[in-house]
C-alpha cells in the first residue's frame, strides 16, 4: 500500500466565462521514502492538485464526487476539517513557490517554525526554539542562533526559501508537496535548494513530491515523473525511462527543449509551437492536438486514454517506442 | 457554501455545470435594485412628499399651543403621534421639522460641494502657489473643529434656514475640494486635455467641457454620501438649540425639548428620533446601493 | 529631513491660518462684551473704560497680534468673566476630555476588532452582512441620539448608571469610571464603524496572502490565523484611522460633554460662546486645531516607524502635510 493514493482526482473552477475544469480525472500514488516528480506548464493543473491533496482549495472549487485521496490509508475526504488540519503540517507538508511572500512579514522566523512545533508536537516555548535552531542549521542557514529571531525581509530570497523548507520539515512529515520551490529563485541558488530537498528527503526517508515547470529539475532528483497536460497525467514513467524513451509526443518536446552544454554554441531553443488549451472549452479529442506535429483525425476526436497500470504509462494514439533521437 | 470544497451530488461536471448556471443566474440578479433600495426610497419619496405639503395638509398649526392637551399620548383623537410639553401637535412639528432637515441636507452638501469644487479644479489644474495656498486654506479649515465653528457662526449670523444651510455647507469644503483636486490632477494631464489646448481652448473652456465631466461622478457619490450627515449634524445643532430658532420646529430641537419630559412622556423624544433614524438609514442604504450599481457599471465601461 | 522641515514650515502656517480665522469669527460675534461687564444701568465713560481695559478699542490687527504673539509664549490670555487664566482653565479641563476620548476609543476598537475578523473570515456571508447592516445602523444614530437612548434605558429606566457628572480618579477607579460609562459608549458606537470597515477591508487582503495559505498548510486553526497571523499585519490602515479619527472624536466631544455634564474643554467652549467669554472662545478653539494638526502630524510619523517594511520619510506625505 502506498503512502499517498490519488484516485480520479476532478476539480473546477465557476468563472465568469463558465466551468474551468483544472484536474479532470488525475490517479496516481506515492510510496513511502519514494520521490515522484510531477512536471508540467501552468495550467495544466499540478499546483491544483497539489492544493487538493492537502485539502486546501479555495472554497470556489468544486470537486468530483467521485474523487478518493488516501494519506496512509486513510481517507482524507472523510475526514472534518479539524481531523485534517492534524495531518497538515504533521503528517504532510507543503513548501511555496514564492519565498518573498510565503512568510508572515511580522513574525520572526522562530516563531513561525516553532509555531508548528508547538501546535502539533506539544513543546513548550524553550524547547520549540532550541530545535527551531536545530532545523535552521539543518537547512543549511548560517547562523542559525541569530537568525532564529529575525524577521523575513531581513534574508535573501534562498535563504527564506530554507526558511520555508524548515518549517515544512519541523514535525518530521510522511509527505512533503513542493511546489516550484525554484522558480522565483536564482539559477545559482535553485540548485542548492533541490539538492537540500533531496538530502532531506533520503535522510528522513520522507516521501516527497516535486512540482516544476523544468523538466531538467527532476532529472536525478526524483524516482518517477509525471507529466501532465490540460489538466490530465498523460505520461508517467520511472525517471530513467522517461529521459530515455519517452513516449508522448509532448513528453519529447519538454525534453528537447531543454538546453544541454554539450549542445553547440548558438543552437536555437527548440519551443512547442501553440499554446495552452482553453480549459473552458477545451477542444474535443486529445488536448495536445493542436501543438502536436504527429496529430491525426484519430488524434483530434477522441481523447486518448492512459494505459493500464504497470511503471511506464502513456495516453497518445501515436506514441514514439523507439530512443529519443 | 460550505467552508471546505463542497462535493458534487453526482460525479462529472454536468452537475457542476448546474450548479454554475445557478451562480450566473444569482450573480445577475443582483444587478437590480433590490428592496433593499427600494424600501428605503419609498421612505424618503413619502417624507419629501409630505413635508412638501405640510402645510396644506389639515393639521394643526406647528407652533399652536393648546394648554388643554399637553403631553397627549399618540393614538389620541386629534392628535396621531401626540402632543408635546406644550400641546402642540407632534405629527405638525414633526413634518415642519422634517423640511429644516431635508432642506439643510440637500442644501448644505450642494454648498459644500459646489464651492469645494471650483476650489480643487484651481488647485488640480493650475498646481503650483494657487494650489499650495488653497492647500492650506483647507487644512487650517479642517483643524478647527466643525461643531466650534457652527457654534460661533450660530452665534454670530443668528438662526435662519439659510444660515444654517450656508454654514454646514462651509464643513463640506475640504473633502470636496481634496476629491476633486485629486481627480482634476489625474484628468488633466491627459491627451485629450492637450489637444483642446493645442486647438487653442482657453483654460475655461478646458476646466468646463473636458475636465468636469470626468470628474463628477465621484462628486455625486460624495455628495450621496453627505446628506445624511448634513442631516445628523444640523439635528446636532438644534439638539444644542443653535439651528433655527423656535417657533420653527426642527428634528434636533424636538429631541432636545423631549428630554426633561422623558420619564413620563418618552414620545416627545422617541419620535423625531425614531423618524431621523429611519431616514439617515434610508439615505446611506439607498445610497450604498445606488453607489455599488453605478461603480460596477462604469468600471466595466472603462 | 528637508522634507522634514517643510512639513514642520506648513504646520506653523497653517496654525497661523487657523488662529486668523477663529480670531475674525469672534470678533464678528454681536453684542458688546463691555457693557456686558458694565452692566445695563452703566454710564457710556463706565463702559469706554473698561473697554479700554480690556483692549477692545485698539484696531482689529493690533489685538490679533497681541493675542498671536502671547499664544506663542505661553500667555493665552485671560477670560474677562471669571479672570482665570485661558490657558489653566484648559488646562485644568483637559483630563476629563482625554478621558472621554480615550474610552471612547476602547470602546470602539472592543468592537470593532472582534466584527472584522468575523467577518473578514467569511466575507460576503451571513455574518459578514449582519454585521455590515449594523454598521449601517450604527453610523445612522449621531452620538447624541445614542446618548439620549442610553440615558433612557440605563439610567432612568433600569437606574444602572448615572446620567451626568464626573468624578475625578482621585475619588477612586471605580467612582471615575462609572459616570464615563455611558458618555464613552455613545461615541465609542459611532466611531467602531470606520475601524471595522478598515480593518476587515485590509484583514481580506492579507488573507489572500502566501504567508497565510502556508500558515494553513501548518495545519493552523482559522481562529489562530486571523489573530495571530493576519490580525498585525493588517493593522496599519485601522491605526492609522485611530490616530485621525481624533478629530472626530473632540468635535463628538464637545456635544456628549454638554449632554452628560463632563467638566472638559469641549463644554468650556461652548459655555464660553454662550457667555461671549471671547479670551476663552479663541484659546479653546486654537487647542483643538493645535492638538488636531499635531495630532495629524505624529500619526504620519508612526506610521513610518510601525510597518517594519516601510523605510524611510514620505510615505502618507501627501495625506496631511
Amino acid at each position: 500500500m502506498s503512502l499517498l493514493e490519488v484516485e480520479n482526482a476532478e476539480v473546477a473552477f465557476p468563472t465568469a466565462r463558465g466551468l474551468l475544469t483544472a484536474v479532470d480525472g488525475v490517479s496516481l500514488s506515492v510510496d513511502e521514502g519514494r520521490v515522484l516528480g510531477i512536471v508540467g506548464e501552468s495550467g495544466s493543473g499540478k499546483s491544483v492538485l497539489s492544493r487538493a491533496v492537502m485539502g486546501l482549495l479555495p472554497r470556489s472549487a468544486r470537486t468530483g464526487a467521485g474523487m478518493r485521496i488516501r494519506l496512509g490509508g486513510r481517507e482524507l475526504g472523510a475526514l472534518s476539517e479539524r481531523e485534517l488540519r492534524r495531518l497538515r503540517g504533521r503528517e504532510m507538508a507543503m513548501v511555496f513557490q514564492d519565498p518573498m511572500t510565503a512568510l508572515n512579514p511580522v513574525m520572526t522566523l522562530g516563531d513561525q517554525i516553532g509555531e508548528s512545533l508547538r501546535l502539533h508536537l506539544g513543546m513548550g516555548r524553550r524547547q520549540a526554539r532550541d530545535r527551531s535552531v536545530e532545523l535552521l542549521a539543518a537547512v543549511g542557514l548560517p547562523q542559525p542562533a541569530t537568525r532564529v529571531d529575525q524577521h523575513p525581509h531581513q534574508l535573501s530570497g534562498g535563504m527564506r526559501q530554507r526558511v520555508a523548507i524548515a518549517i515544512a520539515l519541523a514535525c518530521d512529515p510522511r509527505l512533503l508537496i513542493a511546489d516550484e520551490p525554484t522558480t522565483a529563485l536564482d539559477v545559482t541558488v535553485q540548485h542548492g535548494i533541490l539538492e537540500l530537498l533531496k538530502a532531506q528527503s533520503r535522510e528522513r526517508g520522507m516521501a516527497m513530491i516535486l512540482i516544476t515547470h523544468d523538466l531538467g529539475v527532476v532529472a536525478g532528483r526524483a524516482d518517477e515523473v509525471a507529466v501532465m497536460y490540460a489538466g490530465r497525467i498523460v505520461e508517467q514513467a520511472p525517471t530513467r525511462a522517461l529521459f530515455a524513451a519517452p513516449s508522448m509526443p509532448y513528453t519529447r518536446g519538454l525534453l528537447a527543449s531543454i538546453p544541454r552544454i554539450e549542445d553547440a554554441p548558438g543552437r536555437r531553443l527548440e519551443a512547442i509551437g501553440g499554446r495552452p488549451p482553453d480549459l473552458v472549452s477545451p477542444p474535443p479529442g486529445c488536448a495536445f492536438a493542436p501543438r502536436c506535429a504527429l496529430a491525426s483525425d484519430l488524434c483530434r476526436r477522441q481523447a486518448p486514454e492512459l494505459t493500464a497500470g504497470g511503471a511506464t504509462r502513456f495516453a497518445c494514439w501515436h506514441p514514439a517506442l523507439e530512443a529519443a533521437e | 457554501m460550505a467552508d471546505v470544497a463542497a462535493p458534487l451530488p453526482k460525479s462529472g461536471v454536468a452537475a457542476v455545470e448546474a450548479r454554475h448556471a445557478e451562480a450566473i443566474a444569482a450573480h445577475r440578479r443582483r444587478r437590480r435594485l433590490g428592496p433593499v433600495f427600494w424600501i428605503p426610497a419609498a421612505w424618503l419619496v413619502a417624507l419629501i412628499l409630505a413635508a412638501a405639503a405640510a402645510p396644506w395638509l389639515g393639521l394643526a398649526p406647528p407652533d399652536e399651543i393648546d394648554w388643554m392637551a399637553i403631553q397627549v399620548p399618540p393614538g389620541s383623537e386629534g392628535h396621531v403621534l401626540g402632543t408635546d410639553v406644550l400641546g402642540r401637535d407632534i405629527l405638525s412639528r414633526l413634518l415642519h421639522g422634517a423640511r429644516v432637515s431635508l432642506t439643510v441636507g440637500f442644501a448644505a452638501p450642494a454648498i459644500g460641494v459646489g464651492i469645494g469644487l471650483a476650489l480643487g479644479l484651481a488647485a488640480g489644474y493650475f498646481r503650483g502657489w494657487v494650489d499650495e495656498v488653497v492647500g492650506v486654506l483647507i487644512d487650517a479649515w479642517l483643524a478647527i473643529p466643525g461643531l466650534a465653528v457652527l457654534l460661533l457662526f450660530s452665534a454670530v449670523f443668528g438662526g435662519s434656514l439659510s444660515m444654517v444651510c450656508l454654514s454646514l455647507g462651509l464643513l463640506f469644503i475640504p473633502a470636496a475640494a481634496r476629491i476633486t483636486r485629486a481627480q482634476t490632477l489625474s484628468y488633466a494631464n491627459r491627451e485629450f486635455v492637450l489637444a483642446a489646448r493645442a486647438m487653442g481652448a482657453s483654460d475655461a473652456r478646458i476646466l468646463l467641457r473636458e475636465v468636469l465631466p470626468n470628474i463628477i461622478w465621484p462628486l455625486m457619490a460624495f455628495v450621496m454620501i453627505d446628506i445624511p450627515i448634513a442631516i445628523v449634524i444640523e439635528g446636532a445643532l438644534s439638539f444644542l438649540g443653535l439651528s433655527v430658532k423656535a417657533p420653527t420646529p426642527s428634528w434636533g430641537g424636538m429631541i432636545a425639548e423631549g428630554r426633561e419630559h422623558i420619564e413620563g412622556a418618552s414620545w416627545i423624544s422617541l419620535i423625531p428620533t425614531a423618524a431621523m433614524f429611519v431616514t439617515v438609514l434610508s439615505f446611506n442604504l439607498a445610497g450604498d446601493v445606488l453607489r455599488r450599481r453605478f461603480a460596477d457599471t462604469r468600471e466595466a465601461a472603462l | 529631513m528637508p522634507a522634514l522641515l517643510r512639513r514642520v514650515g506648513r504646520l506653523a502656517v497653517v496654525l497661523a491660518v487657523v488662529t486668523v480665522i477663529t480670531f475674525l469669527l469672534v470678533a464678528a460675534l454681536p453684542g458688546d462684551v463691555a457693557l456686558d461687564i458694565a452692566g445695563a444701568d452703566a454710564s457710556a465713560e463706565d463702559v469706554a473704560e473698561i473697554r479700554a481695559e480690556i483692549g477692545l478699542d485698539r484696531p482689529l490687527v493690533v489685538r490679533y497680534l497681541d493675542w498671536v504673539s502671547g499664544i506663542v509664549i505661553g500667555d493665552w490670555g485671560q477670560s474677562w468673566r471669571t479672570g482665570e487664566r485661558v490657558w489653566d482653565a484648559i488646562v485644568q479641563r483637559l483630563p476629563a476630555s482625554l478621558e472621554l476620548m480615550l474610552l471612547a476609543q476602547v470602546v470602539a476598537v472592543s468592537l470593532a476588532i472582534p466584527a472584522a475578523l468575523l467577518c473578514a473570515r467569511a466575507p460576503d456571508g451571513r455574518v459578514d452582512r449582519a454585521i455590515g447592516f449594523l454598521a449601517f445602523g450604527s453610523v445612522s444614530m449621531p452620538s447624541f441620539m445614542t446618548a439620549v437612548l442610553l440615558i433612557l434605558l440605563f439610567s432612568l429606566t433600569l437606574g444602572w448608571l448615572p446620567a451626568t457628572g464626573y468624578e475625578p480618579l482621585s475619588a477612586g477607579l471605580w467612582e471615575n469610571l462609572r459616570p464615563m460609562i455611558l458618555p464613552a459608549l455613545s461615541l465609542g458606537l459611532v466611531e467602531w464603524t470606520a475601524l471595522m470597515r478598515t480593518l476587515r477591508a485590509e484583514m481580506i487582503g492579507v488573507l489572500q496572502e502566501n504567508y497565510i495559505a502556508l500558515a494553513r498548510a501548518k495545519g493552523m486553526s482559522d481562529r489562530r490565523i486571523l489573530v495571530v497571523h493576519a490580525l498585525r499585519p493588517s493593522s496599519f490602515s485601522m491605526i492609522t484611522l485611530l490616530g485621525l479619527q481624533v478629530g472626530r472624536l473632540m468635535g463628538g466631544s464637545i456635544i456628549i460633554e454638554q449632554i452628560f455634564g463632563i467638566p472638559g474643554v469641549g463644554r468650556l467652549l461652548v459655555t464660553s460662546v454662550f457667555s461671549r467669554d471671547f479670551m476663552m472662545i479663541q484659546g479653546c478653539v486654537t487647542f483643538f486645531a493645535l492638538a488636531y494638526v499635531l495630532v495629524n502630524f505624529c500619526t504620519d510619523l508612526a506610521y513610518a516607524r510601525l510597518d517594519p517594511r516601510v523605510r524611510g520619510f514620505g510615505g502618507k506625505a501627501g495625506a496631511h502635510g
